[in-house]
């Protein structure tokens, strides 16, 4: 049967708020990111090491199976020196699922030139980008402070003598070291995703982003004789602000003693030239070459 | 075995010469004289770099000349065979074969009337050649910066000196890094999609190595490196306690060993090679 009447009609449903509407993106982001087996693959991996540290913890604050496994030592004593480790292994897991998720966030829109069609949408540049980053700070939550203050809650119930109350500091500490890694861990993903354009180099990128700069910090800092080199290193850079954060001994003894603004600045600037890639990167053209 | 050899002589070596040729003087310029390529000179010439900061502002004593040395064995130990070199061949390899597939246009090659194998040969040479160029000229110009700056103790440590046996043999340790990795991430970029998580996990294999048990050790890229260098920067921390010391191997086994695993490498990247299928819609 013929169709006639092809007449224009506006939508005249409800419409999504200005200020959701990066929701929606970040919506189909995180299905997009756990579509992938391998996705969920590294995300249950990720969780390994927390479920060795609950029946640490579980040891830990059971006397009689204490006794029983270490004896009398203090070798296995929940502090701010055991979330400190429990901190850093899930942050680094966090890089990996990052380095995983991250493209497959951009790279497919920019690599099939879909950005255009994507920001003829109403829905801006920085809205765009801000969909990916909750998108990408979700799935890294998923692996670093949600988990972390888990432990710590079943610290606070399990522990045999009263513990919250005075290690509240340890949980200041997971949050805010966790909330600035996957700030600046998302940043970089975006950026390098954006730059690199093709997923399959964007995942190996990402890994040199953060440890070639450390190799380059460490020459600097062998050759001219200097500490400041120290602050290309992001693994010792973000070691030393978990550390601080959460109050755990000096993991270095002093010798990388790095000062608080220097550490700050080093994270603010590299987060600030993520944020400019980002920029130059992510806009509704299309690059033919002939 | 006569018959292997006549068949051997019937091949039309002249016609594959220059089909090598050609596809390799392609990809050499691809890999080497183009915007794109900015990040591996990065890789290659950024220690170069702050050994010229170096040179323009300390002060050369000769005491300091040993430390100098060590800083150098470690630049080559633990920046260019760890991180320059890996990630800058995994930049390089990768993209001789799963780039064209991404960019769509490796079936252009196949097409031609080239054997599978002609390519491939012709694709790992121009790779090699590309970074051992950088790598080396970037290693050459380390040494010249760092010891130029001694005047006559530094001529006198380079030519009279174990100098000259050190630049040699740092030379031989980059070229074999560059081939070693190089035949590992083509074979990665022909068996996987997305070879970046076996490169990864090569990365933490050879990062973990020297904790390994000997036999294990052998497996490994770098094992075969660390017994060709001049200098040996020990491991600091953990590592150091748990560093397993394997017997030393003299320099022929160990320059015959990789060029052995590499042979192996490249034999079955051309079997893979030949067995190619493209499949666009799922890249």
């Amino acid at each position: 049967m013929s169709v006639f009447e092809h007449d224009y009609r506006p939508y005249d449903g409800p419409t999504t708020p200005l200020r959701t509407r990066p929701l929606v993106l970040a919506r189909y982001g995180l299905s997009e990111a756990w579509g992938s087996k391998i996705t969920v693959g590294l995300a249950v991996l990720a969780l390994l090491p927390c479920v060795v540290d609950l029946v640490l913890m579980y040891l830990a604050d059971n006397p009689v199976a204490k006794m029983l496994v270490v004896g009398g030592s203090k070798v296995l004593e929940i502090n701010e020196k055991f979330f400190f480790g429990v901190l850093e292994t899930q942050c680094w897991f966090a890089l990996v699922l990052a380095a995983w998720i991250a493209p497959r966030l951009i790279s497919f829109d920019l690599g099939d030139n879909a950005l255009p069609i994507l920001l003829s949408h109403p829905v801006s540049r920085f809205g765009y980008v801000l969909g990916k980053f909750i998108a990408l700070a979700l799935s890294l939550s998923y692996v670093t402070w949600i988990p972390l203050l888990v432990l710590f809650v079943y610290q606070c119930y399990a522990s045999p003598v009263p513990w919250a109350m005075s290690h509240l500091g340890i949980a200041f500490g997971l949050v805010a070291g966790a909330a600035v890694w996957i700030v600046v861990l998302s940043l970089i993903g975006l950026a390098v995703s954006s730059w690199v354009k093709w997923r399959v180099i964007a995942t190996g990128a990402m890994f040199a982003v953060i440890f070639v700069p450390a190799g380059i910090g460490g020459i600097a800092s062998a050759i001219l004789r200097t500490k400041w080199g120290l602050l290309l290193n992001v693994p010792v850079v973000m070691s030393e602000l978990w550390q601080r954060l959460i109050g755990a001994p000096d993991v270095f003894r002093g010798k990388m003693d790095l000062p608080m603004p220097a550490i700050v600045g080093v994270l603010i600037a590299a987060s600030l030239a993520c944020v400019a890639v980002l920029n130059a990167r992510i806009r509704a053209r299309e690059v033919v070459r002939g | 075995m006569t018959e292997l050899i006549g068949t051997l002589r019937q091949q039309p070596w002249s016609l594959w010469w220059i089909q090598f040729r050609r596809f390799a003087r392609i990809e050499i310029r691809r890999n080497l004289i183009t915007k794109r390529a900015w990040w591996i000179y990065f890789l290659a010439f950024v220690p170069a770099v702050i050994i010229f900061i170096h040179l323009l502002i300390d002060r050369h004593q000769p005491s300091s000349m040993t430390e100098d040395t060590n800083v150098l064995a470690g630049i080559v130990q633990f920046y260019y065979v760890r991180l320059g070199i890996f990630f800058g061949c995994l930049g390089i390899f990768s993209r001789l074969i799963r780039g064209e597939m991404i960019e769509r246009s490796l079936h252009y090659y196949l097409l031609s009337p080239v054997r599978r194998e002609v390519i491939l040969l012709a694709k790992f040479f121009a790779g090699s050649v590309s970074s051992v160029i950088l790598f080396v000229f970037a290693m050459t110009l380390d040494f010249v910066l760092m010891y130029i700056g001694y005047g006559g103790a530094g001529q006198d440590f380079m030519l009279h000196g174990p100098g000259f046996g050190q630049f040699q043999a740092y030379l031989l340790v980059v070229t074999l890094a560059c081939l070693g990795y190089g035949s590992i991430f083509l074979l990665l970029s022909l068996m996987f999609r997305n070879p970046m998580p076996g490169a990864l996990l090569l990365w933490g294999w050879e990062a973990i190595n020297p904790v390994m048990p000997s036999l294990l050790q052998k497996f490994s890229v770098a094992s075969y490196l660390r017994h060709l260098m001049p200098v040996s920067v020990p491991a600091e921390g953990i590592f150091a306690l748990l560093t397993v010391e394997t017997e030393p191997v003299s320099a022929w086994v160990a320059v015959i060993g990789l060029l052995g695993l590499i042979a192996v490498v490249l034999v079955y990247c051309c079997f893979r090679m030949r067995r190619l299928e493209i499949r666009y819609a799922t890249e």
